[in-house]
């Protein structure tokens, strides 16, 4: 049971992929790391595992630095996205496996792993090789495997993006549902930004730049998006970006489109964030839930004419993108209604709840760095 | 779709499957010639193994012996080191071959998982290009080296090391194949269970390349096994192979082919055999090395 | 333009790598999982390397000396530039080599590589039973089983013009008159092809029908639902995707063939008259039989860089070819 701290982690190759990069995760914390795939997520894995060297920075489970120990001695436990069994063994063996390394006696191993093959319900494929069980199989196998081994830290390396959705549903709940996964700092790294929210009692988003864009819990990520990265990969439907100018007529400030001739009112409060707007350009964001059709919504708010291009029904609600002023806006409707294309629609905008972005870093000009 | 085939198919289609079935008669009769080309210098070679001398010798051969003398095949070790020239020829070969299996392993293990530093691309063609060098070119400088050496040229130890240099490459190649096949991140996530490395290469890693190792050793001791010049040169008194001993089967002037011929047979046997019960390790492993090296 | 807020690090554009990034030290800290092992398995190599290094240099210092075998053991030689060189390739004997060898290495190697190829396909499409496959196989393969040298002395044998087994087969069936001195000149090389052919095609045959055994099933099954004909699928399909499998299956037995010396030895000693000599053949007698050494090593060194000639534009040509299919 032990604290993972991450500090100033560095390591490139032909070029840079995790660029001083930190973070910590708490004894029992469930922490995602998620981000599109090929950013160097497997990397930082494999840098805590010990599988890779990092050249700078330093990783400290509980009181020891691990940073320069092998990774048969730091005591993490980690699965692969390849579940990496091994094949000529029967799963029994697989699982087996950490508790033989560590020499516990035949007793003791059979009551392990029969224990956590239950828990997993696997426990009927224990003299059955890897070759011959499902997917899911390999993967509560691999998942097994790391869980008797009784680590100071787990790292899970994609461990559902390749079963189908009915099968990874099953398992996100099983995660949600481990407790001995929540008795030790966790580390889920993915690039389903759904599951990641699901399960992460924190999330860490990962950008091109090998570092971490914002660490947050769901709640802060979604409400309060630190950069246009991370209001862009969260949220479905994905956020409605517009790239503006600041105009201002009749001492009211406006963003105006850059497209078009649409153009946002923005209050005081949002003004005064602006001043330190360069060349009067920012980048708007507005989530789709705060675009709704005037009918649905409070009136004496924002409203503006549009014209429906495509309707989606989805059951839960309906999703109509529509376009207004010259811009293309998606929004949300109530889950019975039903639109054409080409129809008019007035649409109420909540602009209270507009995200501002600075134009050249994509910081958001309304939270704190 | 029968009936419309049988309709439309009267024409061209009937003729394309007559003209297939030509073909296939053709290619199978093919085949059955190759064979019997294969076969008949083995036929002829085993039936002289039971003539006596007399009748190998006639002027118009037999095909069938017309007195049957299985006693050569005793008599082919009246000299009784013919026999011990089968058990040195199988030492040389069988220890080139755990030697040649040793170090190509270790090296092709090296090559598999530490590319970079291990030279890369440029392996394959100095691995090639052993190959190509003539035999003198080895001989003459390995045998001034060994007669300086405590164990000398004309010994087990100077075949089995000779021999290396071309089961070496050979073994080397191979094995950095068969390792390459066996995914990284199995031994990774040996690391992590806790295991230090050489018991996760004795625990994953080994078990699954023991395939194409058993390939490997077949293909090394056949060639070892069947060596003639550099033995020829290097040895032959204290140490004699089966190959250098088949010349000897001689006369006066006359050839014994009879006697060459039934020893020839004798000394085929280990070979054979060897393939007979591990071509399905031989296959898999060429197709392995080959295909995907 | 950035969207996540800090210095963005471009891929390629070194100039907005960091600095931790550009003071690197090169691989150096490996000392994760193992760095001892590494030594370790380096240790073969380096024995590897001097079983061969060691003759290669000493055959280059030697090419360029006078050396015979006294001299080699009295430590008695001295340097003469290339004069070895110039004496191997102004050498008439090794022009007729040259050809030998080129009539050796076609129909030797090259004809065995595409009746192997065929026969290997053959025993594939048209013989289907496991046991049969698997008995003609081995039938196959026996000739492969014998060293070349036996190989010789068992064709010596059979070719033998007065008695032997070939010649009076051949008369039997009424295919020829009278016998054919197979061990005249002119002839003599034929013999020993025809003995090479049969001792070796099984090689390719075994490494094409490998590699076609290993040939992944579902494309032959989608041919067959898109109604390609035989031929077409040979031509498309499976001979496109045995090309690497074959271009190795050549190299070796071309390889081989400049190096082996065995059935010369036995059966012609390249004769009569040297017309059935191949280069390796002479190096070998220059070397060993008449002990001058020096020259000798010159013909290995100019035997092994024609060789190298050949096989290097030849990968170069298959890496085209590959390209050019995009490996598929």
């Amino acid at each position: 049971m032990a604290r993972l701290v991450v500090e100033g982690l560095c390591k490139g190759w032909d070029f840079p992929v995790i660029d001083e990069l930190s973070f910590e995760v708490e004894e029992g914390e469930f922490f995602v790391v998620v981000g599109p795939s090929g950013i160097g997520k497997t990397t930082l894995l494999r840098l805590i595992a010990g599988l890779e060297t990092a050249q700078r920075g330093r990783i400290l489970l509980g009181e020891r630095d691990v940073t320069r120990l092998p990774p048969y001695r730091r005591r993490v436990a980690m699965t692969f996205e390849s579940y990496a069994l091994y094949p000529h063994l029967t799963v029994f063996e697989n699982i087996a496996s950490p508790l033989r390394a560590r020499k516990l006696e035949r007793g003791a191993i059979e009551e392990r792993v029969k224990a956590v093959t239950k828990l997993l319900r696997i426990d009927h494929l224990l003299q059955r090789r890897p070759g011959e069980v499902s997917g899911g199989q390999k993967q509560r196998t691999a998942l097994g495997r790391t869980l008797v081994a009784d680590p100071e830290a787990f790292l899970l390396d994609e461990p559902i993006s390749h079963l189908d959705a009915k099968i990874r549903h099953e398992l996100r709940m099983q995660f949600h549902r481990l407790e001995d996964l929540r008795k030790v700092a966790t580390v889920y790294v993915t690039h389903d930004y759904a599951e990641a929210l699901s399960l992460g009692d924190r999330i860490g988003v990962m950008g091109n730049g090998g570092r971490l864009v914002q660490v947050g819990s769901a709640r802060e990520l979604f409400e309060r998006p630190k950069a246009l990265f991370v209001a862009e990969h969260l949220g479905q439907p994905t956020i409605n970006v517009i790239h503006s100018n600041l105009v201002e007529e009749d001492g009211q400030l406006f963003a105006r489109a850059e497209a078009g001739s649409f153009r946002l009112p923005l209050s005081e409060a949002q003004a005064r964030r602006l001043k330190d707007a360069r060349d009067g350009r920012i980048v708007v964001g507005l989530r789709p839930q705060h675009v709704r059709p005037a009918d649905e919504a409070e009136p004496g708010g924002l409203e503006m004419e549009a014209r429906i291009d495509i309707f989606e029904a989805l059951g839960s609600s309906g999703i109509m993108i529509t376009r207004a002023g010259g811009i293309q806006l998606t929004g949300l409707t109530h889950p019975e209604r039903h639109f054409e294309p080409g129809q008019p629609v007035r649409l109420a905008i909540a602009n209270e709840a507009l995200h501002l972005f600075d134009a050249n870093s994509g910081l958001s000009l309304l939270e704190e760095p | 779709m029968a009936a419309s085939a049988q309709i439309a198919g009267s024409g061209a289609e009937a003729g394309a499957s007559r003209r297939w079935r030509l073909v296939r008669s053709l290619f199978l009769v093919f085949l059955a010639l190759w064979l019997l080309f294969t076969l008949f210098p083995l036929y002829f070679m085993a039936i002289t193994a039971f003539k006596s001398a007399a009748e190998t010798n006639l002027t118009v051969p037999t095909f069938w012996p017309q007195e049957w003398f299985p006693e050569n095949f005793v008599g082919v070790f009246a000299e009784p080191t013919n026999f011990s020239a089968l058990v040195d020829s199988f030492i040389i070969a069988t220890g080139n071959t755990l030697l040649a299996l040793l170090l190509g392993s270790l090296a092709g293990y090296a090559f598999a998982r530490f590319p970079r530093q291990a030279g890369g691309e440029n392996l394959a063609f100095w691995i090639l290009s052993n190959r190509m060098f003539p035999p003198v070119a080895i001989l003459v400088p390995m045998f001034f080296l060994f007669d300086n050496t405590p164990w000398g040229t004309d010994s087990h130890l100077s075949l089995i090391i000779l021999y290396l240099v071309f089961n070496l490459p050979l073994a080397t190649w191979l094995m950095m194949v068969f390792f390459r096949d066996v995914p990284r991140e199995l031994e990774e996530a040996a690391y992590l269970d806790g295991w230090r490395p050489l018991r996760a290469f004795i625990k994953v890693t080994l078990p699954l390349v023991l395939p194409g190792m058993i390939s490997v050793a077949m293909l090394c001791w056949i060639f070892a096994w069947n060596e003639y010049l550099f033995a020829n040169l290097f040895v032959g008194t204290n140490v004699r192979t089966y190959t250098i001993v088949i010349p000897t089967f001689t006369h006066g002037s006359q050839t014994l082919w009879n006697l060459q011929m039934a020893f020839s047979l004798i000394a085929m046997i280990p070979p054979v055999v060897l393939f007979i019960v591990l071509r399905r390790y031989m296959v898999r492993g060429l197709s392995l090395g080959v295909v995907k090296g | 333009m950035s969207s996540e807020g800090h210095a963005r690090i471009v891929r390629g554009d070194p100039s907005t790598y960091p600095d931790w990034f550009k003071a690197r030290k090169s691989s150096k800290p490996l000392i994760v999982s193992r760095w001892v092992p590494i030594i370790l398995v380096g240790l073969p190599v380096l024995v590897l390397l001097a079983i061969v290094i060691y003759p290669t240099i000493w055959m280059f210092y030697h090419s360029l000396r006078d050396t015979n075998i006294t001299g080699l053991f009295t430590g008695n030689h001295a340097s003469v530039g290339f004069e070895n060189y110039g004496t191997v390739l102004g050498s008439e004997r090794f022009h007729d080599s040259l050809w030998h060898l080129a009539l050796y290495l076609f129909f030797g190697a090259c004809l065995q590589v595409m009746v192997g190829t065929v026969l290997a396909l053959i025993l594939y499409e048209y013989v289907k039973s496991n046991l049969a496959r698997a008995v003609v196989l081995v039938l196959l393969v026996l000739p492969m089983m014998l060293p070349p040298s036996i190989v010789g002395t068992l064709w010596r044998f059979l070719l033998t013009p007065s008695n032997g087994a070939i010649n009076q087969a051949l008369l039997n069936l009424g295919i020829i008159e009278s016998h054919i001195e197979w061990f005249n000149a002119g002839i003599s090389l034929w013999s020993i092809i025809i003995a090479d052919i049969w001792n070796w095609t099984a090689l390719p045959l075994l490494i094409v029908f490998s590699g076609r055994v290993s040939l992944p099933p579902a494309v032959y099954e989608a041919a067959r639902v898109d109604g390609a004909g035989q031929w077409k699928v040979l031509r498309r399909i499976t001979l496109p995707m045995l090309k690497e499998v074959i271009a190795i299956a050549f190299i070796l037995r071309f390889t081989d063939a400049f190096k082996f010396v065995d059935l010369v030895y036995v059966m012609t000693s390249g004769g009569p008259a040297q017309s059935s000599e191949l280069p390796t053949y002479i190096a070998f007698q220059r070397g060993i039989r008449e002990f001058a050494i020096g020259e000798a090593a010159a013909y290995a060194i100019i035997i092994f860089a024609i060789a190298a000639i050949i096989v290097t534009l030849f990968l170069k040509y298959m890496k085209r070819v590959m390209k050019a299919q995009g490996l598929a």
